[in-house]
């Protein structure tokens, strides 16, 4: 490191939101150092602390939170004690921020160019027409095509790309000499999240602009950082050069994470032995399964078969009176062998999701089949058959926030599909729910709290366990593991894993994360624009795949690049444990 | 745009035939003979009554009535009431009054409102914001005519500063105290609105993106959080311009003010079904029309909502 002063010098800081009259920290001692012009990035799971601590940077703590003990020094400057008028001087001329979600960061109400404006007004460096000028430049400078006519739309008229480049120009237009990253491109599509990323590089080194990079992704931190600090609980618990700490971790977290991050594990051949372990023992206890409620012979290999699927949906048009149609998925076929999965890899707007609500049987196809275990599902007339249909197949969705009803209690949750389909008595019920929670790793004390009280990976397990309940044949994950961190996926994912070889189920998983399918999927779709452009199983995807789409998709797993080698010993993915 | 607001005007066709069969209907099945009513305790003679049903319409099926009524108000032409006076003439000369007065109600609780609403929200939990939500819970607790009569007392007669009733001089100094009594409760609305609107919208992510770009907190305010609190405020304002009209009746017989309030009260007491369908059919008019305004304005407030 260079002997000037640091940008930005952060000494045992503390920080800390007020609960019912009490300090509850939620950062302790951090210590951190960031040189001018240098890239340094903060890694640690949601909860861990590291958004905190960025927001205590440039002094913008949300509600009741404080900083309670050190000091934050920006050019020798402590501003964790400044006065306000100075701390707003700060921001935007010398801090800039990039924040995390494009969608909600950008005012709905105010066309994009003029909230960039603000920032050239607000730090004094433009106004009127000179700033409208500049504000094209800085747009045209952040990789937004045709910027003229840019700036004059509302966000949005803007993709999420679009809204990220425009909150990048934001964050650089008062030229600051550190950027705060938060998460910037965490809600954006892989290939989009590169581009932004590859270009957020370019630009901060031309105008050597010190960066603080704020993500949950290890990969992409030791990506695109010098020097990596890991949080974990409020604390720091190890910091280096990025290389250094992804090759020989010391902290047992770090190690953790260092074993349980997709993008690196992907790479990993040890995964793809596990997962044909896996897929030998589903596939001999499915055919098991099958041959017991099918006295008819031997059921047929696929068990869901979907043939030259379509959805057309009929969208309001430019004039009164016209619909436009929009091909939202496009001549779709593909089958799920029994006991295997199915992965469906796509960006967001590709149709994988509404692939998945046809084959569920909630979305009416345009044209096309899917067959369930020989039979047409469009054929299936009477409720009772249907019903019959339904526990066969099971959803487990995205956000486990969203799919768990807060008003219900777990237990209430796990046994609702049971009652609809009125299985056994509520004793029988009950032992039911206790067996379910054995299977997904969950105390059975859990069973009258409700979702509120647990933790995102636990709510997804509740989710699984419901969706197990009815012991189906099929699950189909939308997106089951997207909305988790690291290392609560790879545990939902091993989990996954070991019910697909105990109980023979056979997955069709949806994600937009390449990273994770090596280790869940056998067999891959990948979408674009409703179409398949390429459909092989996952060992040829990932080493020799044929479209160059596919092959823009495994490039954008960010960390992919990095050499590895050490890890391999941490390779024993945590086995189904309680997370958190 | 255009076929929105074709579209939407063609929308209150059947608005304005279904409250015009309501209030026939109910009209209609309205105990008591208007034509008795005419003639006080005097009898009627058979003759005079049968040139009167025949005036009126009155001795023919209800639907034809209305038909009837709906063939000339289509050109607003509302007729005679049974007392023989143009229900035109009656209406001029007593909504443009109740207009005046719904107009300042709604200025004034808008401004106000919004302004203390504003100040509660941003200073979520403080004395201010406290005390006018107490405030506010008391206005919308108490009848509206207990308001009437205390301020009328108050300022009107013991302190002198307005004239206590306004009579036949509809005047800005004259309205000010019915139209202040007349906005008290939506007042208290606007600001309940305004406020959580404020105090929600001050936690929005763009808003600390703003902050982050250096802006001021009083530019932050103004341009980032105002302006997308008064979605919910423009919303309530545009129904309430019809309710304040309609509600006027007990501000209007407090303040002897000549409005349509107090036309509407007379005209059921009395039976005098043509004055009454009349003055609910231009107050359905006003309805649509403010409706159609408030939601024109939400295009003109929020970039994301576009008619086709």
């Amino acid at each position: 490191m260079s002997e000037r002063q640091p940008l930005l010098e952060v000494r045992d800081l503390d920080v800390a939101f007020r609960v019912n009259k009490q300090d509850v920290p939620a950062v302790r001692g951090a210590n951190l150092t960031v040189h001018p012009g240098q890239t340094v990035a903060i890694v640690g799971e949601s909860g861990s602390g590291k958004s905190t601590m960025a927001h205590a940077i440039i002094g913008l703590l949300p509600g009741t939170g404080h900083v309670t003990g050190g000091e934050i020094l920006f050019e020798g400057k402590d501003i964790a004690t400044a006065r306000k008028k100075d701390i707003v001087a700060l921001r935007g001329a010398s801090i800039g921020l990039v924040p995390q979600d494009p969608m909600s960061n950008l005012n709905p109400m105010w066309r994009v160019g003029s909230q960039i404006k603000e920032s050239l007004k607000a730090n004094g460096i433009a106004s009127g027409k000179v700033a409208d000028r500049r504000v094209v430049e800085l747009l045209e400078e952040a990789g937004l095509p045709e910027a003229q006519r840019r700036a004059r739309q509302f966000p949005h008229e803007f993709s999420g790309g679009m809204r990220q480049r425009a909150l990048i120009a934001m964050g650089l237009a008062a030229r600051p000499k550190l950027l705060i990253a938060d998460e910037p491109t965490s809600a954006l599509d892989v290939t989009v999240q590169k581009q932004i990323l590859d270009h957020l590089d370019t630009l901060t080194d031309e105008l050597g602009v010190a960066v603080l990079l704020i993500t949950h992704d290890l990969g992409l931190a030791a990506e695109r950082a010098d020097h990596l600090v890991v949080m974990y609980k409020g604390r720091i618990v190890e910091s280096g050069p990025a290389l250094e700490i992804l090759q020989d971790p010391h902290h047992p977290y770090t190690q953790r994470l260092v074993a349980s991050a997709p993008s690196l594990a992907s790479q990993r051949l040890s995964s793809l032995e596990h997962r044909a372990e896996v897929r030998e023992q589903a596939q001999r206890s499915a055919v098991q399964v099958a041959a017991v409620g099918d006295e008819a012979g031997a059921p047929p290999d696929d068990v869901i078969t979907v043939q030259n699927l379509s959805k057309v949906f009929r969208l309001p048009g430019s004039s009164p009176f016209r619909k436009t149609d929009f091909l939202a998925v496009d001549d779709v076929s593909f089958s799920l062998r029994r006991g295997t999965t199915t992965a469906i890899v796509g960006e967001s707007g590709s149709g994988k999701s509404t692939v998945a609500r046809m084959v569920l049987g909630l979305l009416e196809p345009t044209s096309g089949t899917v067959t369930f275990d020989g039979v047409d599902v469009s054929d299936i007339g009477s409720r009772a058959d249907k019903l019959a249909l339904r526990r066969r197949m099971q959803p487990v969705f995205q956000n486990p926030y969203a799919s768990l009803d807060p008003m219900y209690s777990v237990y209430r949750s796990i046994e609702e599909p049971l009652r609809t389909h009125d299985i056994g008595s509520s004793k029988e019920r009950e032992a039911r729910v206790r067996d379910l929670l054995e299977k997904v790793s969950l105390p059975a004390s859990v069973m009258r709290r409700f979702p509120n009280e647990l933790s995102g990976g636990q709510r997804q397990r509740v989710a699984i366990a419901r969706a197990l309940a009815l012991e189906p044949e099929v699950v189909i994950c939308d997106e089951a593991v997207s909305a988790l961190d690291v290392l609560v996926q790879a545990q939902i994912l091993t989990l996954l894993n070991d019910l697909q070889a105990e109980l023979g189920l056979s997955y069709l998983f949806i994600t937009h994360d390449l990273a994770v399918v090596r280790q869940i999927a056998d067999d891959v779709l990948v979408m674009q624009n409703g179409k398949v452009v390429e459909a092989a199983p996952v060992e040829t995807v990932f080493e020799s795949p044929r479209e160059d789409y596919t092959r823009a998709l495994l490039d954008a797993i960010p960390g992919g690049s990095i050499p590895l080698g050490v890890v391999e010993a941490g390779d024993d993915l945590p086995r189904r444990g309680l997370d958190d | 745009m255009w076929w929105y607001v074709a579209k939407r005007l063609l929308q209150t066709i059947p608005v304005l035939l279904g409250a015009t069969f309501i209030i026939y209907a109910l009209v209609f099945l309205r105990p008591g003979d208007p034509i008795v009513g005419l003639f006080g305790d005097k009898p009627v003679n058979a003759a005079t009554r049968a040139a009167i049903e025949a005036q009126y319409n009155l001795d023919q099926p209800f639907i034809v009535q209305w038909l009837l009524f709906l063939k000339d108000a289509i050109v607003f032409d509302f007729g005679q009431s049974y007392s023989g006076r143009s229900v035109n003439d009656l209406l001029a000369a007593t909504f443009p009054t109740t207009i005046k007065l719904a107009l300042m109600a709604l200025v004034l609780e808008l401004v106000l409102g919004v302004l203390a609403g504003t100040l509660a929200g941003l200073r979520k939990g403080k004395l201010f914001d406290s005390t006018m939500l107490v405030v506010s819970l008391v206005v919308i607790a108490v009848p509206i005519f207990v308001f009437g009569f205390v301020m009328q007392l108050f300022f009107g007669v013991k302190w002198d500063l307005v004239p206590p009733t306004v009579g036949a001089n509809d005047s800005f100094k004259n309205l000010l105290l019915p139209a202040t009594v007349l906005g008290l409760i939506s007042f208290a609305y606007v600001l309940r609105l305004t406020r959580s609107a404020v105090a929600e919208n001050l936690l929005a992510d763009h808003v600390r993106t703003a902050r982050a770009k250096g802006m001021s907190e009083g530019t932050v305010v103004r341009r980032h959080v105002l302006r997308n609190s008064l979605i919910p405020v423009i919303t309530y304002l545009g129904t309430d311009l019809g309710a304040l009209m309609a509600g006027a009746v007990v501000t209007e017989g407090i303040f002897n003010v000549n409005g349509v309030g107090g036309l509407a009260y007379d005209a059921i007491r009395t039976g005098e079904s043509p004055t009454v369908v009349s003055v609910v059919t231009v107050m359905v008019l006003v309805y649509v029309v403010t409706s159609l305004l408030v939601d024109l304005l939400y295009a003109v407030l929020d970039p994301r909502i576009r008619y086709a």
